[in-house]
């Protein structure tokens, strides 16, 4: 599957990712609408914060709106969700976000938008393993 | 000897440790707040974290019940 | 079957599905089964700040509902269901709760009996803040709530099964046209097992999305699947239109959405090292109990078992399906309401078929377990599906036969008596033959089934047993069987069991470890006041369509520097937020209290105006209180002395096994009167514990009619 990277050596922090993101899914130019999170903790190197794909949150959904897509994306199937955010709560890496303005939570879908934006070439999209079937994935297998 | 929630009381030796205290009280509910005289003990230092001799022991557990 | 056959219509009202504003619908829903009326009631502001909702509205449905000598069967008894403002709130865990109301079969008295599942919500997406049922059908009925086109009906449904697990999936299969229906959909049953004792549940379903099946949670409390029964229905349907984040429509979306993914995330950072109730659930009580000598085991005898260990909650662990967010509502990562998939049933109408056994929860695992002196988890599973198939409440069932096992052993009753039937603590072949007996209405089961107050009754009379012995042994108060905690060592918890309006079930207070372990409350004022604070505390979650759980059974890290940490600060502060969210009445904690006091008080005044709630209905049976037999003090006889020496000057070296019993009886039971006294005074009522004209003024619930039923007993 083919998901976002980040170098942390190359990032100069200029949150244009952010912008673009929030842009590209919201039409909107807030951070707080950005599916990617650049941070700086004070370490010297910035981090980014985005989905890494790894679909602990399928399992966490109540209503099965969150699966992984043919590409092996997660992606939410709005019209499933109920706006519970407990994958806001349970994503590992807190890289589900809310925001007040609408009821479903959102994520990087790994499209790739930021990568072209990135000024310093410190974004881009990378092939990696699918991870292990989750267990919604498992029983769906079984159930048909 | 050392007094637990003001009312019980425990030979003290040396070594006396929390975990100790707590499998020969068979305090095993995970809902439970240490304190040694009046100072919490956080949690992760269980294992290594000393009881005095003559020490006045609290070990809150907090409500249950389903 | 032929579903369209076999329904057909006796009454329909059509209605426009209201909006939800801030967590009501401002309406009720009145369905009258010997006259077919079905109405639409306004709820008033004055419902709305007196009562709350869920429990609060039930109550006062009842109240206005009923005579002052209606009986549990009469047709004006009605069963009220409401979940509350917050209820179908999806963001914070434990948000889908309903209570419901009735008076009990057991009690002759309101009960309150919270429960999971979808219903309560989904009834207010489909336009209704309670749905009110009065009166009894002729022929066996389904009452349909539509939400998706507004119409009600009451369908006569003669060929429809009766055992949940069979009509539950019948009525979501006939009524379902597509997948997602299922998804908004909840359907309330019982069982024939209702139909023949007073022990009926109800079983409220909510759609498994990955099982693709209906799972059930129990309303198990006070027999009110029986008068579901009794009055012929066989299942209340709910369709609503489908469930989105704001379908509840709160004040102040984001701050509920806030306070969810703290919970949410709290949950995710310290269940694993806590209570692991996302894996467990409630199960995990059994090894906390036993090791704490607090495990009901042959009947309240004891407190632990070195059996216990093959039916604590590592043995369910391996047993629940794992990693699926078994919550009974959208957005309950707590996640307690596990199951067992593919248990094939052993025994009885049942036998061979493969089922879903929903649970077994702590409750039903130390009633039906080990307080029988049965430790086998098939065994265990077996009996809780059938209790929930049957309707039959799981904690009523194991008391009672705890119960008839001890007079069984005590000579009271025979293989003669029981019909065949060796019901000796263990036989666990002979108390699920008693169960379908149940089921059948047929023999000694038939007479079990009646409860523990009404055995008594039937074996005194019937086989000249000595009445203060069952009394001592039968461990009901006001009629109810006890839940599944022993309550010896803890005077606080006598009184948490004793002191209840509905009768001694444990989801007013849990005081055991505040009180016997940690010696928090040393004092008879200390008590009262915990006696006071946590009863109005939990009665708030049913006012507002909450669980219990999340408040306490994760608790967060820094919750032991906070000033009260038995309270957990942060999550009444959390729940103080919700409401206000919801309902846009800025509360404070101390609101909440005082929320809960109205209510509370009004169901004591209901209770007296019932012919009970007085003084003498707040009785215990010894058996809660300290050893009834010679047995059972040598048992724990160490402790006992201890006591005899310390607390009361004497020397046990020098008295008999019997007079220390009865010492310490004398003892523990005087004890139990200071500490009526010392509640009834904090909770601001007369020494008969009636509520003062000074009480309910200060609760503004001093209606006339509420004060004309304290005063004849002031």
């Amino acid at each position: 599957m083919k998901v976002l990277a980040f170098d942390s050596e190359r990032c100069v922090g200029c949150h244009i990712c952010e912008e673009v993101c929030s842009d590209t899914w919201f039409k909107a130019t807030d951070v707080e609408k950005s599916s990617i999170r650049i941070l700086d903790e004070g370490t010297g190197l910035l981090q980014a914060v985005f989905c890494v794909q790894c679909g602990e949150c399928i399992d966490v959904c109540p209503t099965k709106a969150l699966y992984r897509d043919r590409k092996g994306i997660v992606r939410l199937r709005k019209q499933l969700c109920v706006g519970c955010l407990s994958c806001v709560g349970f994503c590992p890496y807190a890289a589900m976000f809310y925001h007040p303005d609408q009821l479903e939570p959102f994520k990087c879908i790994a499209c790739g938008q930021c990568v072209e934006g990135c000024p310093a070439n410190a974004l881009e999209i990378v092939e990696e393993p699918t991870p292990a079937l989750t267990v919604t994935e498992q029983w769906e297998a079984v159930a048909g | 000897m050392i007094r637990i929630n003001n009312r019980d009381e425990m030979e003290w030796e040396e070594g006396l440790t929390v975990s100790v205290l707590l499998e020969r009280m068979r305090f095993s509910f995970p809902h439970i707040i240490v304190t040694i005289d009046g100072k919490v003990v956080p949690r992760d230092e269980y294992e290594t974290h000393l009881i005095p001799d003559g020490a006045n022991v609290r070990v809150i557990h907090l409500i249950a019940g389903g | 079957m032929n579903a369209q056959g076999s329904r057909r219509v006796l009454a329909e009202f059509a209605y426009e599905v209201p909006p939800v504003e801030r967590g009501y619908t401002g309406q009720t829903l009145y369905v009258n089964l010997s006259d077919n009326t079905i109405a639409a009631r306004p709820v008033t502001d004055e419902m709305k700040e007196k009562f709350t909702g869920g429990r609060g509205f039930g109550l006062w449905l009842l109240w206005h509902g009923v005579r002052d000598n209606t009986k549990w069967n009469d047709p004006e008894n009605e069963i009220v269901i409401s979940s509350g403002p917050c209820g179908g709130t999806t963001q914070y865990p434990g948000s889908g709760k309903s209570l419901v109301v009735s008076i009990s079969p057991l009690t002759d008295i309101p009960i309150d009996s919270n429960v999971g599942g979808h219903f309560g919500p989904l009834l207010k997406f489909a336009g209704w803040d309670a749905l009110e049922l009065q009166g009894k059908a002729e022929r066996d009925v389904i009452v349909i709530v539509d939400g998706q086109n507004g119409r009600i009906t009451v369908e006569e449904a003669p060929d429809v099964p009766v055992d949940t697990h069979l009509i539950g999936h019948w009525l979501i299969e006939q009524m379902a046209e597509k997948e997602e229906d299922r998804y908004f959909m909840s359907v309330v049953s019982s069982g024939q097992g209702a139909e023949h004792t007073r022990i009926g549940c109800l079983n409220f379903s909510f759609y498994d999305r990955r099982r693709k099946a209906p799972r059930f949670k129990q309303a198990g409390r006070g027999g009110i699947g029986t008068v579901l029964r009794d009055k012929r229905v066989k299942a209340i349907v709910v369709k609503s239109p489908p469930v989105r984040g704001d379908s509840n429509h709160p004040a102040d979306p984001e701050r509920i959405a806030r306070a969810g993914m703290r919970l949410h995330k709290e949950i995710h950072d310290y269940d694993d090292q806590q209570n692991r109730m996302r894996r467990r659930g409630t199960s995990y009580l059994v090894g906390i109990m036993n090791d704490y000598d607090l495990l009901p085991v042959h009947n309240f005898r004891y407190g632990s078992h070195p059996d216990a260990v093959k039916i604590d909650g590592d043995v369910w662990q391996s047993r629940f399906s794992q990693g699926l967010p078994d919550g009974c509502w959208y957005g309950c990562t707590m996640a307690c309401s596990h199951a067992v998939d593919g248990y094939t049933v052993r025994t009885g109408p049942y036998k061979g078929q493969k089922v879903i056994v929903d649970g077994p929860e702590y409750e039903t695992i130390a009633g039906v377990g080990s307080n029988c002196g049965i430790f086998d988890p098939d065994d265990i599973l077996e009996i809780n599906f059938y209790c929930d198939t049957y309707g039959l409440d799981t904690i009523s069932f194991g008391t009672l036969t705890a119960f008839v096992m001890e007079c069984y052993e005590a000579g009271v009753l025979d293989k003669e008596k029981t019909g065949g039937l060796e019901l000796r603590f263990g036989n666990a072949g002979a108390a699920i033959e008693m169960l379908h007996q149940m089921a059948r209405g047929e023999g000694f089961g038939r007479i079990a089934g009646q409860g523990i107050r009404r055995m008594k009754e039937h074996f005194v009379r019937e086989f000249g047993a000595d009445p203060q012995f069952l009394q001592d042994i039968g461990m009901e108060a006001k009629g109810l069987e006890y839940s599944e905690y022993v309550s010896k060592e803890s005077l606080a918890q006598q009184g948490g069991y004793g002191l209840t309006n509905k009768g001694p079930q444990h989801d007013e207070a849990w005081l055991i470890f505040m009180d016997m372990v940690s010696n928090l409350l040393p004092t008879f004022e200390d008590k009262a006041e915990a006696l006071h604070y946590f009863p109005m505390f939990r009665t708030w979650f049913g006012l507002c369509g909450f669980c219990k759980l999340p408040w306490n059974d994760i608790v967060p890290p820094d919750n032991a520097y906070t000033d009260e940490p038995a309270k957990i600060p942060e999550h009444v502060r959390n729940y103080v937020e919700l409401f206000s969210g919801v309902t846009g009445r800025e509360i404070t904690a101390e609101d909440l209290i005082t929320m809960s006091e109205r209510v509370y008080n009004f169901q004591r005044v209901f209770n007296i105006r019932l012919g009970k709630g007085l003084r003498e209905h707040d009785a215990v049976p010894y058996r809660s209180q300290g050893p009834v037999t010679v047995e059972e003090y040598r048992s724990r006889a160490e402790r006992y002395d201890k006591q005899l020496r310390e607390l009361l000057g004497l020397d046990p070296e020098k008295m008999t096994t019997e007079e220390k019993v009865a010492a310490l009886r004398k003892h523990r039971e005087a004890q139990y009167q200071k500490l009526i006294d010392a509640v009834y005074e904090r909770r601001g009522w007369t020494r008969n514990g009636v509520p003062t004209l000074e009480t309910l003024k200060r609760l503004g619930i001093d209606y006339p009619e509420v004060v004309a039923v304290v005063q004849k007993h002031l």
